[in-house]
């Protein structure tokens, strides 16, 4: 599946969406990518929300988040390239932007091909780590980010 | 008579080097398809005798034959593999319905044709559909070289999820629009498809997947377990027997006459049916 510069190879069991919100006309939407082992409701938050309360112990969620490219540069974004070999003392309970008994999460910020992003991935069962995370590697080892196009600079008339 | 002879003689000659020619070229033609290998007989036994050698003939050139487009090995008539491809808005989605607990009913419908307008139309009343709880509708429509995009957005409701995807259709060996595939994700298979003219009796065809589901549960505690296969199966089947009083070794477990399984002519009379309860 490719949509807005992302691409994703899913590992067998994972399904997904890459989308972009409506815009508002004041903001801007940036590409949102989720996955996982589970029916996605059509409606869910770009966290998760509505999503992560149906998971089972041995579920799956991921989220990849763009930022404005205003967020380049920044020390939050200063590592650079997607993190796919994560180990499970990378996931922590209170890592959860919404905190479900059993669950836990990690949360990566970093630049990739020039877009920085945010890389949100949840356990359904803490306990089931070992069996899980390897899962997850298996997911981020098929993403695909191209390289944000150059800005024109502006100013300067074509003749 | 001398001159008819002489003029005879030279069209039969004529002829000889003509017919010895198409020999020569036919010959020419044998060989050339047996240096690809696909010469009568079995290449494999004259090589080594027309070109003096173990190796591959000289000039060889190996040429695929292929009877049809290969399958996948890991597809049957019940997978239920993941559809990938776009929403009319440019998204991708990509929709696994192989997973979960619950039913997703796979819709394949068309833009252009006239009986899929009802469902299009039904679907932006989702209320009144009639869908089990619980059961995840996605529509699947042809992809974006087949279908335009602007114009299933114009049929899809608002929160109708809608995959835009050619590939699906060949996968579930789609004949055509409307077309309804159920899937049960516990069971990880397709669990009914066909044809209907209205959306009732699609509702009509899950509500009975559902009930099936429940009564052919063979845990009842574990949930939904339709299809068993491989061990779970064979122990479903012996528990059976084993409740209707046939045990390893029962003669009826190997009839050898049409009397051993129907009993004496005369004792075939009609008895009320006896429920059996489908294994899987």
């Amino acid at each position: 599946m490719y949509a807005h510069g992302i691409g994703a190879d899913l590992p067998p069991g994972f399904e997904g969406r890459i989308f972009t919100r409506q815009g508002s006309g004041i903001e801007v939407a940036n590409p949102v990518a989720q996955f996982a082992t589970f029916p996605l409701p059509d409606d869910v938050g770009d966290f998760g929300g509505g999503a992560v309360n149906l998971m089972g112990n041995n579920d799956i969620f991921v989220v990849l988040f763009e930022y404005g490219p205003d967020s380049v540069g920044t020390r939050l974004f200063a590592h650079q390239g997607l993190p796919r070999e994560l180990v499970t003392a990378h996931f922590q309970p209170q890592v959860l932007r919404r905190g479900l008994s059993g669950q836990s999460g990690t949360q990566w910020f970093f630049t990739e091909a020039g877009r920085p992003f945010t890389l949100y991935a949840v356990l359904g069962s803490h306990a089931r780590r070992s069996a899980l995370v390897p899962r997850v590697n298996q997911l981020l080892a098929g993403l695909s980010v191209d390289r944000a196009p150059v800005a024109l600079a502006a100013g300067r008339p074509w003749n | 008579m001398v001159a008819l002879s002489v003029v005879l003689g030279a069209v039969v000659l004529l002829l000889a080097v003509l017919v010895a020619g198409l020999l020569r070229s036919h010959a020419d033609i044998l060989k050339a398809l047996h240096d690809l290998g696909a010469g009568v007989g079995d290449p494999a036994n004259d090589r080594a005798h027309d070109h003096g050698g173990d190796g591959p003939p000289v000039g060889a050139v190996p040429v695929p034959l292929t009877m049809g487009p290969p399958l996948a090995t890991d597809r049957d008539s019940t997978s239920a593999p993941t559809l990938a491809g776009v929403t009319p808005r440019g998204d991708a989605l990509a929709v696994a319905p192989a997973t979960g607990d619950g039913l997703t009913l796979l819709a394949f419908l068309s833009t252009g044709c006239a009986s899929c307008a009802g469902f299009w139309e039904s679907f932006r009343r989702p209320a009144s559909l009639g869908l089990a709880a619980g059961t995840r509708l996605v529509v699947v429509t042809k992809g974006p070289d087949r279908e335009i995009p602007r114009e299933v957005a114009d049929l899809a409701a608002p929160g109708l999820s809608v995959l835009m995807s050619s590939e699906a259709w060949t996968d579930y060996e789609v004949p055509g629009s409307p077309f309804f595939v159920l899937v049960d994700g516990a069971a990880g298979r397709r669990v009914g498809e066909g044809v209907a003219n209205h959306f009732s009796q699609v509702a009509e065809l899950v509500r009975r997947a559902d009930i099936d589901a429940a009564a052919f549960a063979v845990d009842a505690g574990s949930g939904r377990d339709v299809g068993i296969d491989g061990p779970a199966r064979e122990s479903a089947n012996d528990r059976e027997l084993r409740d209707a009083g046939v045990v390893p070794g029962d003669p009826s477990l190997y009839p050898t006459s049409l009397e051993d399984l129907y009993g004496p002519p005369d004792a075939r009379m009609p008895t009320a049916p006896r429920p059996i309860r489908r294994a899987g």
